[in-house]
């Protein structure tokens, strides 16, 4: 059996939340409420917790970090949300390549194939895309720019929060590539859906 | 009082972070932002102030000799104090605050409200060296050029247009001019908008980042209180900066024993 790359729990009065998730696997995760969704991946994505949670990121529990192993774990994780968070007055390109210049870690040439390749999957055309700014662009091709952004900097574990909130009905045929492509980057990634009972 | 001593406490913050982040100006990213907050503060400003600034000059001069009955010594004299000294970095204060102030601060009141910030927590990028230090040291210098921009141009512009208006040559009123001139007001009025730079965009960076709620009715209330708090700010450290040179505030009216 593989070990689990995520661990959470939370207890409060009104529900108790309890998921594991095996590395590598895909899973879809039914959250009771948006207030418990955003508990978890905050909790995830800051690899930090609240009292009432227990959060176990990779093997290892959150709540014993140091600030630099925080740094570390919170680098191997990565979330595409409905709120998508680009830069409003960065176009496409500088908000994909934004945390590889700033971090100084991946090469602008490598980060621009990685780009071209990616929203290439999902049939659109980069070089229009890329020198867009997001209030150009549609949600689709928002989340696909955040998912982008996040591949460069490889995450172990991917979270996809309400991948179709926000998407036409036509454009949520799309999502099945999100996982595809990630897999085409990652094999050995996690993929995590999250999304609330209403939304399912 | 809690919110001021709120404000009063994270803007000491804002600029010990800054002043410890200034490395991170050479990061790609952070540079190129530096770059375009100097643009846009310092180049785009300065198109908008060269017919004001030139008429400034002129209105002193003429307002000194004609309603004043100057003499060319004591009009001249007046328009170096006035717009070196004090309206010049006022003048370029009061531009930054409504063009860049204003923007900064509903700028990233937006990106806060939006989740913008906190995707680039969760991307590993401080917001302090992302956002706050290419602002604040791009304001400052730009506060500080176009304070230079606008002197020059009213000093000149009042030299070249004057005679057009009052019985006085130009020559008359550059040699007086170059006489009459120190280094000493120059080095006064730079440090003196460096600081208004750095008052103004720390002001706006610090009311962006901390709404008062995260709607979209925030916004006005932040760029209100950024603006207003930025003005009442610079004539605070224009008033405290002409007494500690000069020993002199409120335009003589409290003079200190030196």
């Amino acid at each position: 059996m593989s070990a689990a790359a995520l661990r959470y729990e939370r207890k409060t009065s009104e529900h108790r939340v309890a998921l594991s998730v095996a590395q590598g696997s895909a899973s879809r995760v039914h959250l009771p409420d948006e207030k418990a969704k955003a508990h978890l991946v905050t909790a995830v994505l800051k690899a930090r917790t609240e009292p009432e949670e227990e959060l176990e990121l990779f093997g290892v529990k959150t709540a014993d970090l140091a600030p630099r192993e925080r740094r570390r774990v919170r680098a191997r994780v990565g979330a595409v949300s409905p709120v998508v968070g680009l830069i409003n007055n960065l176009n496409t390109w500088e908000n994909i390549s934004l945390p590889a210049a700033y971090h100084r870690t991946t090469p602008l040439e490598k980060v621009a194939e990685l780009a071209h390749e990616v929203i290439g999957a999902f049939g659109a055309d980069a070089d229009s895309m890329l020198v867009r700014v997001p209030d150009e662009l549609s949600m689709l091709e928002r989340k696909i720019a955040a998912f982008a952004r996040l591949l460069v900097s490889a995450p172990e574990l991917m979270i996809f929060d309400a991948l179709e909130e926000g998407l036409s009905h036509s454009e949520c045929k799309c999502t099945a590539r999100f996982e595809a492509v990630y897999r085409a980057y990652q094999p050995a990634g996690t993929v995590i859906y999250v999304d609330t009972k209403e939304d399912s | 009082m809690l919110q001021a001593l709120r404000e009063i406490e994270g803007g000491i913050s804002l600029s010990l972070n800054v002043a410890a982040r200034l490395p991170s100006l050479r990061k790609a990213p952070i540079l190129e932002s530096f770059l375009r907050q100097v643009y846009f503060t310092g180049v785009t400003a300065s198109t908008g102030v060269v017919l004001r600034a030139t008429m400034l000059g002129v209105l002193i001069i003429a307002v000194m000799m004609d309603m004043l009955d100057a003499d060319v010594d004591l009009a001249v004299k007046i328009l170096l104090l006035l717009v070196f000294r004090e309206i010049g970095p006022l003048a370029a204060a009061v531009v930054v605050i409504l063009r860049t102030g204003t923007a900064i601060s509903a700028e990233m009141a937006v990106m806060r409200i939006s989740g913008q910030t906190r995707a680039l927590n969760y991307l590993g990028i401080d917001l302090y060296e992302y956002l706050v230090v290419p602002r604040v040291v791009g304001v400052m210098l730009a506060t500080a050029a176009l304070t230079l921009y606008i002197q020059i141009l009213a000093v000149f512009g009042g030299l070249v247009l004057s005679p057009f208006i009052i019985e006085a040559s130009f020559m008359e009123l550059a040699g007086r001019l170059f006489d009459l001139f120190t280094p000493v007001d120059f080095v006064y009025s730079i440090i003196k908008s460096l600081l208004f730079g750095f008052a103004i965009a720390g002001v706006c960076c610090w009311h962006g980042l901390n709404p008062p709620d995260l709607t979209q009715n925030a916004v006005p209330k932040v760029v209100t209180r950024a603006v207003t708090q930025s003005a009442m700010l610079v004539l605070v450290i224009n008033a405290l900066f002409a007494y500690l040179v000069f020993g002199i505030l409120f335009f003589g009216l409290v003079k200190a024993n030196l």
